[in-house]
């Protein structure tokens, strides 16, 4: 972006961040993930003129398509998928640039083709050799894939790789694959996605904590009694027993999303807001997490049950299960950070498939008032102050607070403050995909996930699952459309707490 | 979106307080749960007669953008004194949320001499602790009362200095060094503006600039270019509706394809709040 520096005609032009000329390519490009999100965050990118004028995009997979027929293909992604109105102009200069190569990329002649369809898109659109690649590939195909570009990678401009997880599947396949990826890319040139960093309500946290005076002082244990972090889901695999099978719950949402809303949590503030200063202070997070032992940890499978009034299987009658399966689709952990700010504070966390709601919010439990003046009537309906942080579906902040019922007498009860996203800013939020990739662009590597990011998580993740080769639970354990398993509630109830109703 | 209206003749400023919790809590009725308030700003807009047309237009298409406090004011000095009130909510739903956000329209018609003490009809009704951004639609009379109190009371003037008779020498009297100015004429030349910053470097030594356009435009368009440049740089201007054609050195730019509505134009400024040393740069340039 030297241009930006160096031109005094876009000084005070916006905030308005376009990327230099590049290829975008897509590896996978016939699965899911293109269709449901890539493709659909591109389409908003250029509605917004946010991708650059010389911009192109390939499609890479085995699949047998033509460049029209994965363009059609897209083009139906993107009505179906796009948060936009669909544009005919706006999407025939996307399709302009768009191709596809058929290839399973085990073999040469599909690393040669794909070379040589980039140097002749580098001719006609103007890119100069730029490249970001998105591996949106399974987990045994990914060192392939690395190697390959690596070998081949393009001798002009810059190149990014942008890695879907999983990272691994524990700390040593994390670590062979950081390996390879090193041998042909510097840590600078990969960006690991975790889509939660992407989300609006997730980069607020930042704001809220960092940009207003009156939280940061009281951020601590000293005021907080406690943090509980739920990510909850209403859906169960979805058709993914292959995958599901192999993560379960602690792989699937805790090892990544869960733990980074830990990290977000609980960080020092950084000195900017660069790359590198604020993955360093949420490594120190990481790092200073202690290892919950077997009693600070509960794990939960689904059985039958109901969702929105409609019977649901359980986790081992869906389609690909075993029938025997002792995959977890719970976890619920008491954690806890063990440095200056947050001893002996419990971060209690759960993450679930088939719970009653979609829900992911982080919740700030304030201690007590340390002597309310009022009669104990006058306050049995106040709960501690409590800082709800919705990250989605209904994003925005809530603050809980006491107030007095109007009337004779002196009776209090528990009130929300809230700040609505939609209310104060009536504009859509956008897709996280769509601020992950254009940062990629653009090599801001702030809200993607650092290798030692990743190992940190793992060596908690191998730790836990560790201890529970030791015993086999009685699974399943929790009905579908319920919010877990009885032994995640004893995990609070233990300490005089309550999950928080999300 | 649904809506709640209240209105009344010769009304006190208690009246238009009460009608609007009134209504708000009507319109929460209809959800679950009270509306939200808004809690952004206060949209003051100062809207002579012959611009009534045009200021309400705008604000359709407005409201759901930028759920404000909007207060409008219609100054009509030559009837007999007295306030006319006219109070709305409008509730928009949330997407993918069970509640409204409530954005709240005062309309007050300041008859005889109420017009002349805006600031003190105004000031009860703004929200408190959030930013006022006073819209002034025509020419501003600078050193008038009702344009000093209400400059006083504003952190952003909004102006659109297109429906100014004597633009650019007009620019002189902005109130640059009171608060944050703004002009929806400049936010109209942006696209112009990137265009010709896209010809950087081959621009640094432009001579003159040609634009078929408003003469606010074109000259707030070779104030920018020659302060930015920081080289005389001569206008020549042929009058038309808006924007149409542009040319440095006698070479066309080409033309941007996105022409923003004006309800566009004025949600753009509103989502500004600090002052724009360019665009004041602009304007001063565009005054000599």
């Amino acid at each position: 972006m030297t241009e930006l520096a160096e031109n005094p005609l876009l000084v005070g032009l916006g905030p308005r961040r376009t990327p230099e000329p590049c290829v975008l390519v897509v590896f996978g490009a016939s699965g899911d993930l293109t269709r449901r999100k890539i493709f659909p965050a591109l389409y908003s990118l250029a509605c917004r003129h946010l991708l650059p004028e010389r911009f192109a995009v390939v499609g890479v997979a085995r699949s047998d398509w033509s460049d029209d027929e994965f363009r059609e293909r897209m083009e139906h992604a993107v009505r179906e998928f796009g948060r936009d109105d669909f544009k005919q102009e706006v999407w025939d200069w996307l399709a302009e640039g768009t191709r596809y190569l058929s290839t399973d990329f085990a073999d040469e002649s599909g690393e040669n083709r794909l070379g040589a369809l980039l140097n002749e898109l580098d001719e006609e659109r103007g890119t100069r050799g730029n490249r970001v690649y998105y591996l949106a590939v399974p987990p045994q195909a990914m060192e392939t894939v690395v190697t390959a570009l690596g070998k081949r990678r393009s001798t002009q401009g810059w190149t990014r790789l942008i890695v879907e997880k999983p990272f691994g599947h524990d700390l040593e396949s994390a670590r062979r694959l950081t390996q390879r990826i090193s041998r042909h890319f510097a840590e600078e040139e990969v960006f690991r996605i975790d889509h939660y960093l992407g989300k609006e309500t997730v980069q607020n946290m930042l704001a809220l904590r960092f940009a207003n005076g009156i939280f940061e002082p009281i951020w601590n244990r000293q005021f907080i009694d406690h943090i509980q972090i739920t990510v909850a889901e209403s859906l169960g695999i979805e058709g993914r027993a292959g995958y599901y099978e192999e993560a379960g719950a602690i792989r699937d949402i805790f090892q990544n999303h869960l733990l980074q809303l830990v990290a977000l949590t609980a960080m020092e503030p950084p000195i900017d807001f660069t790359a590198d200063s604020v993955r360093n202070e949420k490594v120190k997070v990481l790092k200073a997490m202690h290892t919950p032992g077997p009693k600070h940890v509960v794990r939960g499978q689904y059985g039958p049950g109901y969702i929105e009034g409609k019977p649901v299987p359980g986790y081992r009658e869906e389609e690909g299960v075993a029938p025997g399966s002792m995959t977890d689709t719970y976890v619920a952990a008491k954690l806890f950070v063990d440095n200056w700010r947050w001893a002996d504070t419990p971060f209690y966390v759960r993450t679930g498939k088939r719970l009653p709601r979609r829900e992911t919010t982080i919740g700030i439990q304030f201690k007590r008032a340390p002597h309310p003046p009022f009669e104990e009537s006058a306050t049995e309906e106040l709960r501690p102050n409590l800082l709800l942080v919705h990250v989605q579906p209904d994003e925005g902040v809530s603050l809980a607070i006491g107030a007095k019922v109007p009337g004779q007498g002196m009776k209090i009860r528990t009130v929300h403050m809230d700040f609505m996203y939609g209310g104060a800013f009536r504009t859509e939020l956008p897709e996280a995909y769509e601020r992950l990739l254009l940062d990629a662009m653009l090599g801001d590597q702030t809200l993607f996930t650092r290798s030692d990011e990743v190992e940190e998580q793992w060596a908690l993740v191998d730790a836990i699952v560790a201890a529970w080769k030791r015993d086999q639970p009685a699974f399943p354990n929790y009905a579908a459309g319920t919010w877990g398993p009885a032994a995640a509630d004893d995990l609070v109830h233990r300490d005089g707490r309550n999950w928080l109703r999300p | 979106m649904h809506a709640e209206e209240w209105s009344g003749e010769d009304v006190a400023l208690d009246d238009v307080e009460r009608a609007l919790g009134r209504l708000r809590e009507e319109s929460a009725h209809e959800t679950e749960g009270p509306d939200l308030r808004t809690s952004v700003m206060t949209h003051l807009a100062w809207v002579p007669a012959e611009w009534h047309e045009a200021a309400m237009e705008t604000l359709a298409g407005l409201g759901e953008r930028h759920p404000s406090r909007g207060i409008l004011l219609f100054p009509d000095p030559a009837a007999a004194d007295g306030i006319d009130a006219k109070v709305s909510i409008l509730a928009f739903p949330l997407s993918a949320q069970r509640r409204h956000i409530a954005a709240e329209v005062v309309e007050l018609r300041l008859r005889g001499d109420r017009a002349k003490a805006p600031a003190s009809i105004v000031t009860p009704l703004l929200v408190s602790g959030l930013p006022v951004f006073l819209r002034w639609r025509g020419r501003p009379a600078f050193g008038e009362p009702a344009v000093e109190q209400l400059l006083d009371l504003c952190d952003r003037f909004i102006v659109d200095s297109r429906e100014w008779p004597d633009a650019p020498q007009a620019y002189a009297e902005l109130p640059f060094d009171r608060t944050a100015c703004s002009d929806i004429a400049w936010r109209r030349t942006e696209p112009w503006r990137l265009a010709l910053a896209a010809l950087w470097p081959g621009i640094a030594d432009a001579r003159e600039l040609r634009v078929t356009g408003p003469a606010a435009e074109a000259s707030l368009l070779a104030g920018w270019l020659g302060s930015r440049l920081e080289r005389d740089l001569e206008l020549a201007q042929e009058p038309a509706d808006r924007i149409e054609a542009v040319a440095v050195d006698g070479e066309t730019v080409e033309a941007p394809t996105e022409i923003p509505s004006a309800s566009d134009l004025l949600s753009a400024e509103l989502d500004e709040f600090g002052r724009s040393p360019v665009y004041e740069a602009s304007a001063q340039a565009a005054a000599r």
